[in-house]
């Protein structure tokens, strides 16, 4: 068995898998679904929604999207804690989130309830029980539209059944690298999973970062998705250690590691899409022990420095020359203080 | 709605998502699609696009249910509507239209697959036994697969105890 290279971070397989995360969507029964909700009985669903969970005891922050600055939005995006859809038409639709972030529930997304837990690390079934626990509040109060052979009724028929999508987002840079990961996608369809890049548009995946989700919600139990999922998620680990034993040992690679390192610690400007790309190699020899990078700090930063996240930080929408000059300094000033 | 990369066929997967800080939807056919590694496994996963191959459902679909405008009293849907934006209005709508949305269904999620996963509380004594019923079937199948009758024995004797039971109600 190969273990890897957990020893290095914080988190359950956290050298590979960044997050594990699941979606539950429910809806209320003998409602229209969202897009056919006038902004009064969006609000309806709102004001049913947090009185439930507040009578349940469960205290989250209430953000309302259509009073968010675009980029606000984009940067709840950019952390995975919306949908990117959730972000735009937002007139009635509510975010709610716990202190610590690892639970949102999207009000009026494409279904009136939408779930969300996020866990460290390969952690699905923590993910799944944190999520589950707002499930049953919301339960107590509410009625969920639910069919016997049907599940949950939600408005996407594929989202029948169980409503849940388990996911993990994975950093895959020798797999990605060596083009392991073209191969393994029409596997991994077979097996009812979908996979694609985490970030960057349709034609990239950028800085090596898969998310893994499940496909099938019918047919099946919540315990079943999750173990099949993660079952695939450590095969995936496995090959990508395989995989990056060789592939460190290459001159030709240690070489883009250590040039990486060495733009990131001294780079007044920095795109994302050059930070994600030197972050990725900087993380894979850290990993390896060919550099004294923190892996779970940069998985960290892989998400705090996107464009939006950046705009937040300053408190304003800025321009994309100086993001990237805000993103250089932040870069340098945590590189330079790991390293010693 | 062409492919935004080739501008020759028609798109059939459709990715909402974040990109340089910004919102955006892009629209690939299905060749693009595999070309960039971004195939779904369902094309036009969570669109509404009725009328495009690999779709929900589909325009054959209405066409072989027949023109009777039985209408969803919940939301006014009926199931031409639901082929037009290729999504039911509102929960009912899967009961109103079941039989109709019976092929596509299947199509999506397989013939026998029924749901066997969490219930919530309010559902009736009559959904849990079904339920329970449904569960002890498939476990069933599998002990018959696996060739552990005696384990089949016991669960047919407990499917036929509810099923008795279900017969009283
Ligand atoms: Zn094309
Ligand atoms: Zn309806």
């Amino acid at each position: 068995m190969s273990t890897g290279t957990n020893a290095k971070t914080a988190y359950p397989q956290g050298d590979t898998v960044l997050s594990s995360r699941v979606r539950l969507a429910r809806n209320i029964d003998g409602v229209p679904f969202p897009v056919r909700l006038n902004a009064t009985r969006r609000a309806a669903v709102n004001r049913k929604v947090c009185e439930t969970l507040q009578k349940a005891g469960k205290k989250m922050r209430v953000i309302d999207m259509s009073r968010l600055y675009p980029y606000e939005a984009v940067a709840l995006a950019e952390r995975h804690l919306i949908s990117p859809e959730f972000t735009s038409g937002t007139e009635g639709r509510v975010l709610l989130l716990t202190e610590d972030e690892r639970i949102s529930i999207m009000l009026n997304e494409e279904d009136h309830i939408r779930i969300q837990a996020i866990e460290p690390g390969l952690a699905p079934e923590q993910a799944y029980r944190n999520a589950a626990a707002y499930d049953d509040a919301l339960d107590a109060g509410l009625r969920f539209a639910f069919d016997n052979r049907l599940g949950y009724l939600n408005q996407n028929p594929r989202d029948l059944g169980t409503g849940l999508r388990v996911s993990v987002m994975m950093h895959l840079p020798a797999l990605s690298k060596t083009g392991g990961m073209s191969k393994f996608a029409s596997m991994i369809a077979k097996l009812g999973m979908n996979v694609r890049g985490s970030y960057g548009d349709a034609a990239s995946v950028k800085g090596d970062i898969f998310r893994i989700s499940n496909q099938v919600s019918m047919g099946i139990t919540e315990a079943e998705a999750i173990a099949n999922l993660k079952t695939l998620a450590m095969q995936i680990a496995t090959r990508e250690h395989t995989a990056a034993a060789d592939f460190v040992k290459d001159i030709g690679v240690r070489d883009r590691i250590t040039r990486a390192e060495g733009v990131l610690k001294n780079a007044m400007l920095l795109s994302t899409d050059e930070m994600m790309e030197m972050l990725s190699w900087v993380r894979l020899g850290a990993l390896y022990g060919l550099n004294g990078a923190d892996p779970d700090a940069i998985s960290e930063m892989f998400v705090s420095l996107q464009p939006a996240a950046l705009n937040v930080t300053a408190g304003a929408k800025l321009t994309s020359a100086q993001r990237d000059e805000l993103r250089a300094e932040y870069v340098r000033r945590k590189l330079n203080a790991d390293g010693e | 709605m062409l492919c935004q990369n080739c501008q020759r066929a028609d798109a059939t997967t459709h990715l909402k998502r974040i990109a340089n800080g910004e919102y955006t939807e892009i629209h690939l056919c299905a060749e693009c699609a595999a070309a960039l590694g971004v195939t779904d496994v369902f094309p036009g996963f969570g669109g509404g696009f009725g009328n495009l191959p690999g779709a929900a459902f589909s325009v054959t679909d209405v066409r072989r249910a027949g023109n009777r405008a039985l209408r969803c009293e919940t939301c006014g849907f009926t199931f031409e509507d639901i082929t037009r934006t290729g999504k039911p209005g509102c929960p009912d709508c899967y009961r109103v239209f079941g039989e109709k949305l019976k092929p596509s269904l299947q199509k999506i999620h397989g013939r026998s697959a029924v749901h066997t996963g969490k219930i919530p509380n309010g559902a009736s004594e009559d959904t849990l036994r079904e339920h329970r019923i449904t569960e002890l079937k498939e476990k069933l199948n599998r002990a018959i697969d696996e060739q552990n009758f005696e384990q089949a024995a016991q669960l047919r004797d407990e499917i036929r105890r509810l099923s008795a039971e279900e017969a009283q109600v």
